[in-house]
């Protein structure tokens, strides 16, 4: 196998035969199984000699072979080794040679972008999926469905922006390995994984916007084994993503699309209706006047009459419906296809579009891509062109001024138009005017964001032997973005604003240049049919430049005429943005891979990186890593028992780094004083400061795990364990002021995480060759991490978390960088309606001592995963999957901030019903809330943590693949269709507001799938 | 196999030459390297420094006639909160609210990131191979040493613990390098001796600066050459470094090294610091010279300069609050009283710089001069001649009556009569009609250890104690060692 996979071409030895021996010449042509095509390159060899050749362009070979019984191999790379016995006689036998391609032998690759190797003889931690796996579970990007899918690939929910499908998430791989602080700072999110598409690395941008049907397989790499190849770039993980090449043949068209409909999930919001509120505010206060003044109580008595009344007559607006809207996605993609062996090619184009749940909130991508491949002889030449365009359009009013308003309030006015203010206060009055989400909705504001850019990624690869192969790589892209927002000069955030200033109209431009270049040497030898050695080395060097820069500009006069030509100047003091960066990497790298007999696993990975963000002193950065692994089912005491098809247990070490950080990291720079100059011309001072000596953080992996199937392959499981240290950990550490700075990126203490992830896959009906088989999955993942050696280095992070509102994240040695601190409570005393608070020492106190602050939770679940099943039968499939969470804690911060602790402000947006029920009062004292107040303030206590258990119904999905014959008779070729849907329910323990600025969205989603 | 080793050696080639390739310089920021790879990027540094210095947390405003005038007692301050806002609080000594608490911390962050700018300086004046050009290295290395000790020397001042008293309590760290790790606080006596250590190199680095021989050079070229010797009184020169270490050795309690110093500078002023001509006060009552400018041996150079004024002591400022003196006390003691307070409304620093509005007088020093553009609209003033005359006085000997003489050579100049006789009260009443606005009446009064004169009614006036001449350390200089 392993030498098949690397006996891509022979090198030809010139024949040399004893001249005694009689020699006969076998002359035929080697064509493909699948399509008849003739196989160009395949090598042709008699039993292990070295004589041989290689078929030419036609297919054809002559092969000169001695006159005696004599096995003839036909052999090409991703076919299944053809052998076939001469006995003399049979040379015609020869003159066609018939072979498939070996789809098993594809499909237990790993691909890591930099190499492949075989499953089986691969020691690191990884998973890969194929398109079909992909496409089952969702068809929103593959990320989406990777998260399904795999339960060490993270996307963090944002409770913030919802389902927005502008917002790129926060993704991680086996947990956080950065402290807080880092993101703010930098501006990239330290915790990222690295994302490699066709052997290049891209951002996250564009593997959300990457139509999902040009994917052929996504590979998660976890481990150091797997990573380590990625040096500085790796300690997050690293997802690969391979999309399709063109298949040869004749010319053949697919068409792919997907249909969806999304519809906002408002289950979480429980918010008062008109009576409700009028009588929480009437119960905090609002309408009693404090001043004494009697024309006041007056004023105010007729302001709750005024609104009683309006309830009365029916008035109970619903005001989150406002903003929502049945979002449809539609999304196609067309491929054309073909050419033979030497030359094939692909077309494709790919449009989607997609409609968030609220109202002008899009997403529409365009995107065409052109490859070729060309193969003569030792050469292959390929090339990726894709082009891609996008066009966004974000809501301007934010969810959560919908849900702040008052249901008393009625959406329009006696003549259906739509008011500034849904309450202003009279002349005089000191109170503050109710803007109305209606009014700031229905003006010309926008927020648009359109982009356009290109990459090209050429490979040419030489095959200069059966075991050596040189490779060179070359990518290109560029990305130009463009953000546009403009505000009418009717928004309310203008009324108090000159007559000359009003609008604001702000546009930022965003270009991205980046090249990378690659060159590598492959070898790959079996030696005496038990070592298999591999190895790769290789160099690289990449280069990313960003620009970006914009201005802005005010003084409108009109709401519909929005060109930033009307406006009127720049705002004063205003001044044009410009920021730009460059970063540059050099690396060289090799592996190295060694297997015994296919039983004994041996991989060493070394990479030295060179990174202009690396100060002059640090410039280059060793990672290594080494692996092993021992394929317990091909030793010869197993070999008797078919029942496992797969045991293996191996395990790794190594270090790889994380290089998401800013790109003048290392440097101190300096700008002028701009404010002023004097006599002796402009001043410069400091403007940031580098420190050249911060090392990098590190982190030391470690993981041992096993992967196995049995029971006739009915039966995978994969466990893995994993520990990992990070040290030295780099965080923004405030100073004190007399260093001259106020904080500084510092190097201090370390994080250790352990944890585990499981994979566990049984059919109990495995019918394969019938296409017939029901499985049912289950993976669960486990992590916990704490710090240590961080001392106080974190001491104002602390402090400021104690003071404010709601932060309940602590560093502190032996903490859990997940766990929430707050101080105990015994709940609400029922007697006087005070909260009751446990001290540090278990004596209980009405006074708060934020000194009294423990561990009360983790927002770290003890396990989380996925289970779901899924039944094939013939060509319908039917499966779903859900996603659960047992055993963390979550601070609820809607019971804190929109239950208790409503302001004197807050008072007068609408609240959670739990603000009026549920609370204290003589009358219902045995309250899990405090009484009714304005003015109370409510400290952080245990009250507020509560268990965090759920189910979420992530995706049910229904296919069906037309039977040849029936598609046949539609006319194509081939045809499927899949029914999806995602997040479907979600039950869980704890009520909190979800979707704050945005809300989420349930969707299902028809893909439809027809070649031609 | 030959031809692995040949491109794994070809690419470990590659890989040591781009280094160079990786090399990455900002664009759109100055690099350290770029910025300071020529004698320009130094003295465009030092410059920075000297024009922060004019930041309103320090010398444009808080350390000059705002905060530490306030605490000088200098200002009627009322107690309406709605025209004071938190003004009282100051002039009560709480120091301890949230107001005052963050306004300190600004002012040390910002004396402090200017120290980081010296120490930069002077670390890549260090190791830099840039080639200067004749006295400049040392004339730029001299006047950061002197700014860096400037600022300490301030920052002491104002948050260390009074120094006749205290000397050898926990005061400020002395930052000399840039280091990741905060420094530990010092004594006030190791701070002392660090500041001095620092004004002393400076003077013997600033032994040839041209003010020595050429003056204040004010005639800059206007064809666009380097004005970098010019103007020496707006940068820390010869003079200045050995005023303020006039000024530092009395604080220190070096009587003696005081009155060398200001003596020396009291000799040399006559050719460089001539007393102001009195054709420029008398002679032109519309439009006098009102801070003396030929008198300043160091001040800062503020374009905006008029916004102090503007902002603090103009009377059109009204039902705003405006800063002023109290009544009583000028008309009693500070320009009045005759030979018991050498009060005189003679004075040419009554004439000049107060003008009635209404029943009150009002302070003028930093109202414009009628010509616009002249430096001298510019200048706030850091060290000045009057005050060396001062300290010569102080510290001649034990006995401060023996400086007498001092006083009355600087009353000369300033158009009132002798006195028969010096003590400290008379001398603290010259202080102020000398020095009034220009930030140093606290440290005064923190140096003596005596009540400060606020009002002519002695109850009124706060009594000296460690706890109104101590500013607490910031919150944030304290939380995060």
């Amino acid at each position: 196998m392993m030498r098949r996979l690397l006996n891509i071409l022979f090198f030809l030895i010139p024949l040399t035969l004893h001249a005694q021996e009689a020699t006969v010449v076998l002359k035929g042509k080697v064509v493909d199984s699948a399509d008849g095509y003739p196989l160009i390159g395949v090598a042709v060899y008699v039993d292990d000699s070295k004589t041989g050749t290689m078929t030419d362009v036609d297919g054809a070979y002559e092969l000169r072979i001695p006159q005696r019984k004599c096995e003839v191999t036909f052999s090409y790379m991703g076919y299944d080794e053809e052998i076939r016995l001469y006995n003399t006689k049979n040379a015609s036998s020869f003159s066609k040679i018939v072979m498939s391609m070996n789809a098993e032998q594809l499909a237990d690759v790993v691909v890591t972008g930099v190499y492949e190797r075989k499953k089986e003889s691969f020691t690191g931690a990884s998973a890969t999926f194929k398109t079909d796996e992909l496409k089952a579970v969702g068809s929103t990007n593959v990320l989406q469905s990777l998260k399904t899918l795999d339960p060490s690939f993270k996307m963090m929910e944002s409770t913030q922006f919802g389902s927005n499908p502008n917002m790129m998430p926060d993704i991680e791989i086996r947990g956080k390995t950065s402290v807080a602080g880092l993101k703010e700072e930098y501006g990239t999110d330290p915790n990222q994984p690295l994302f490699i598409l066709d052997g290049f690395e891209t951002t996250l941008e564009t593997i959300m916007n990457l139509n999902m049907n040009r994917v052929a397989s996504v590979t998660i790499l976890k481990d150091a084994a797997s990573t380590a190849i990625y040096g500085s770039k790796a300690s997050n993980g690293v997802v690969v993503i391979e999309t399709k090449a063109p298949a040869r043949g004749r010319l053949q068209l697919s068409y792919k699309g997907d249909f969806g409909l999304s519809l906002a999930d408002l289950s979480d919001y429980n918010l008062m209706n008109a009576r409700e509120k009028l009588e929480f505010e009437s119960l905090a206060g609002v309408y009693k006047d404090h001043t004494g003044n009697p024309f006041a109580q007056i004023r105010l008595d007729n302001l709750y009459n005024e609104r009683l009344k309006e309830i009365e007559k029916g008035v109970d607006t619903y005001w989150l419906s406002e903003p929502i809207r049945s979002g449809f996605t539609h999304k196609h993609n067309i491929y054309a296809e073909g050419g033979e062996d030497k030359i094939r090619y692909g077309i494709g184009l790919s449009y989607g579009d997609v409609a968030g749940v609220m109202k002008d909130s899009d997403r529409q991508t365009l995107e065409g891509n052109v490859d070729l491949i060309y193969r003569s002889g030792k050469f292959q030449f390929s090339n990726k062109l894709s082009i891609n365009w996008l066009d966004v359009s974000n809501p301007v009013v934010s969810f959560a001024e919908y849900a702040y308003a008052n249901p008393y309030y009625r959406k329009y006015n006696a003549d259906g138009g739509i008011d500034r203010y849904l309450y202003y206060p009279e002349d005089g009055v000191d109170d503050y005017p109710v803007a109305n989400p209606l009014w700031n909705a229905h003006l010309n504001n926008w927020d648009k964001e359109s982009g356009f850019g290109f990459t090209n990624n050429f490979i040419f690869e030489w095959f200069l032997s059966e075991e050596f192969r040189l490779r060179a790589k070359f990518g290109l892209s560029k990305q130009d973005d463009s953000e546009q927002t403009r505000l009418s000069p009717l928004h309310t955030q203008f009324d108090d604003v000159g007559e000359t200033e009003k609008g604001l109209y702000s546009h930022t431009q965003i270009d991205e240049l980046s090249y990378e270049g690659d060159v590598a040497a492959t070898f790959g030898k079996l030696i005496a049919k038990k070592h298999m050695i591999n190895a790769v080395g290789g160099f690289n060097f990449s280069s990313l430049q960003r620009q970006v820069y914009g201005y802005s500009a005010n003084g409108f006069t009109d709401d519909r005429f929005d060109a930033p030509s009307f406006a009127n100047g720049y705002p004063s003091g205003g001044s044009p943005n410009y920021s730009q960066s460059l970063k540059r990497a050099a690396s060289f790298y090799v592996n190295g891979g060694y297997v015994y007999d296919d039983r004994y696993l041996m991989d060493f990975n070394y990479r030295l990186d060179g990174a202009s963000m690396f100060g002059t002193g640090n410039r280059f950065r060793n990672t290594w890593s080494v692996g092993t692994g021992w394929n317990v089912h091909k030793e010869p005491f197993m070999q008797n028992s078919d029942f496992f098809s797969l045991l293996k247990i191996r395990g790794s070490v190594g270090n790889p780094g994380n290089q998401n950080f800013s790109a003048y990291q290392a440097f101190s720079t300096y700008k002028f004083n701009g404010w002023m100059t004097n006599v002796f011309g402009t001043g410069v001072i400091l403007n940031a400061l580098g420190n050249t000596q911060l090392a990098w953080q590190e982190t030391v992996n470690y993981d041992i795990g096993t992967d196995l199937t049995f029971w006739g392959e009915r039966v995978n499981v994969t466990l893995d364990y994993y520990w990992k240290h990070t040290d030295p950990l780099l965080a923004v550490i405030t100073t004190p002021g007399s260093m001259g700075v106020t904080s500084v990126a510092m190097n201090a203490g370390s994080q250790k995480t352990q944890g585990w992830e499981t994979t566990f896959r049984i059919s109990p009906i495995y019918r394969p060759r019938e296409g017939i088989n029901w499985n049912i999955s289950f993976n669960a993942t486990s992590s916990r991490s704490v710090y240590a050696n961080i001392g106080d280095s974190f001491s104002a992070l602390n402090e400021s978390g104690k003071t404010s509102l709601a932060g309940t994240t602590r560093y502190y040695d032996g903490g859990s960088p997940t766990a929430i601190w707050a101080v105990r409570s015994a709940g609400i005393d029922p007697a006087t309606g005070k909260e009751l608070f446990i001290k540090k020492d278990g004596t209980y106190s009405f006074t708060y001592d934020v000194n009294d602050e423990v561990v009360v939770g983790d927002t770290q679940p003890k396990i989380e995963g996925l289970f779901g099943t899924m039944l094939y039968y013939k060509g319908l499939s039917v499966g779903c999957y859900f996603r659960y969470r047992w055993g963390g804690q979550v601070f609820n911060s809607s019971l804190f901030q929109k239950v208790e602790n409503i302001g004197t402000q807050d008072v007068y947006n609408n609240q959670d019903k739990r603000a009026l029920y549920d609370r204290w009062s003589e009358n219902n004292r045995e309250a899990y809330f405090k009484g009714i107040s304005m003015v109370q303030k409510t400290e952080k206590s245990s009250r507020f943590v509560m268990d965090d258990n759920s189910v979420v119904g992530e995706s049910f999905n229904l296919g069906y693949e037309f039977p040849d014959r029936v598609a046949r008779r539609m006319g194509v070729g081939a045809m499927n269709l899949q029914l999806t849907m995602t997040d479907v329910f979600r039950v869980s323990t704890v009520r909190v507001e979800r979707g704050i600025d945005y809300p989420f969205a349930r969707s299902v989603t028809m893909s439809l799938g027809i070649t031609f | 196999m030959r031809r692995i080793f040949t491109y794994i050696a070809a690419s470990v080639l590659l890989l040591t030459s781009c280094d160079a390739w990786l090399d990455v310089k900002p664009y759109d920021k100055m690099s350290q390297d770029e910025l300071l790879s020529d004698e320009e990027g130094f003295i465009k540094l030092l410059n920075g420094i000297y024009i922060e210095l004019n930041s309103d947390m320090l010398y444009g405003g808080a350390l000059s006639v705002e905060m530490i005038e306030i605490m000088g007692g200098a200002y009627v301050i009322g107690t309406d909160n709605a025209v004071w806002g938190n003004y009282s609080d100051l002039a009560s000594y709480q120091y301890g609210t949230e107001y005052w608490r963050s306004r300190f911390n600004e002012t040390w962050n910002k004396a402090y990131s200017l120290i980081l700018n010296c120490n930069l300086l002077l670390e890549n004046l260090e190791t830099t191979g840039v080639a200067f050009t004749g006295q400049n290295y040392k004339v730029i290395k001299g006047e950061a040493l002197a700014l860096r000790a400037m600022l300490h020397f301030d920052m002491l001042r104002l948050f260390g613990p009074v120094f006749s008293r205290n000397a050898d309590l926990p005061a400020i760290p002395y930052y000399k390098a840039y280091t990741i790790v905060p420094n530990a606080q010092m004594t006030a006596r190791e701070a002392a001796e660090e500041i001095t250590n620092d004004l002393l190199e400076a003077r013997i680095l600033l032994a040839n600066d041209p003010v020595r021989t050429e003056g204040t050079r004010l005639d800059a070229p206007t064809d666009g050459s380097s004005t970098f010797m010019y103007y020496r009184n707006l940068r820390l020169n010869y003079y200045a470094v050995t005023a303020l270490l006039a000024r530092s050795s009395l604080y220190f309690g070096d009587s003696k090294a005081a009155y060398e110093y200001s003596t020396e500078v009291i000799k040399a002023a006559e050719t460089v610091f001539p007393f102001v001509d009195r054709s420029l006060v008398t002679g032109s009552p519309a439009d006098p010279d009102r801070i003396f400018s030929s008198e300043v041996i160091f001040a800062l150079s503020h374009t905006q300069r008029n916004k102090l004024f503007k902002n603090y002591f103009d009377p059109s400022r009204i039902p705003n609050y405006v800063f002023r003196m109290d009544n009583d006390l000028m008309s009693s003691k500070v320009f009045g009283g005759g030979s018991l307070t050498g009060g005189n409304q003679d004075d040419y620093r009554y004439r000049v710089n107060w003008v009635a509005t209404g029943a009150n007088r009002y302070f003028y020093k930093y109202s414009d001069m009628v010509e616009t553009g002249n430096i001298r609209n510019t200048m706030i003033p850091m060290l000045r001649l009057g005050e060396m005359y001062l300290i010569a006085a102080e510290s001649r000997s034990e006995d401060i009556g023996a400086g007498l003489a001092y006083v009355n050579m600087l009353r000369e100049k300033r158009g009132v009569g002798n006195l028969q006789q010096l003590d400290r009260q008379i001398l603290q009443y010259e202080y102020i009609r000398e020095l009034y606005g220009e930030g140093q009446l606290f440290y005064m009064y923190k140096r003596m250890f005596s009540p400060v004169l606020f009002s002519t009614i002695d109850s009124k006036n706060p009594q000296p104690s460690d706890a109104i001449f101590t500013v607490p350390l910031p919150d944030t200089e304290t939380e995060n060692r």
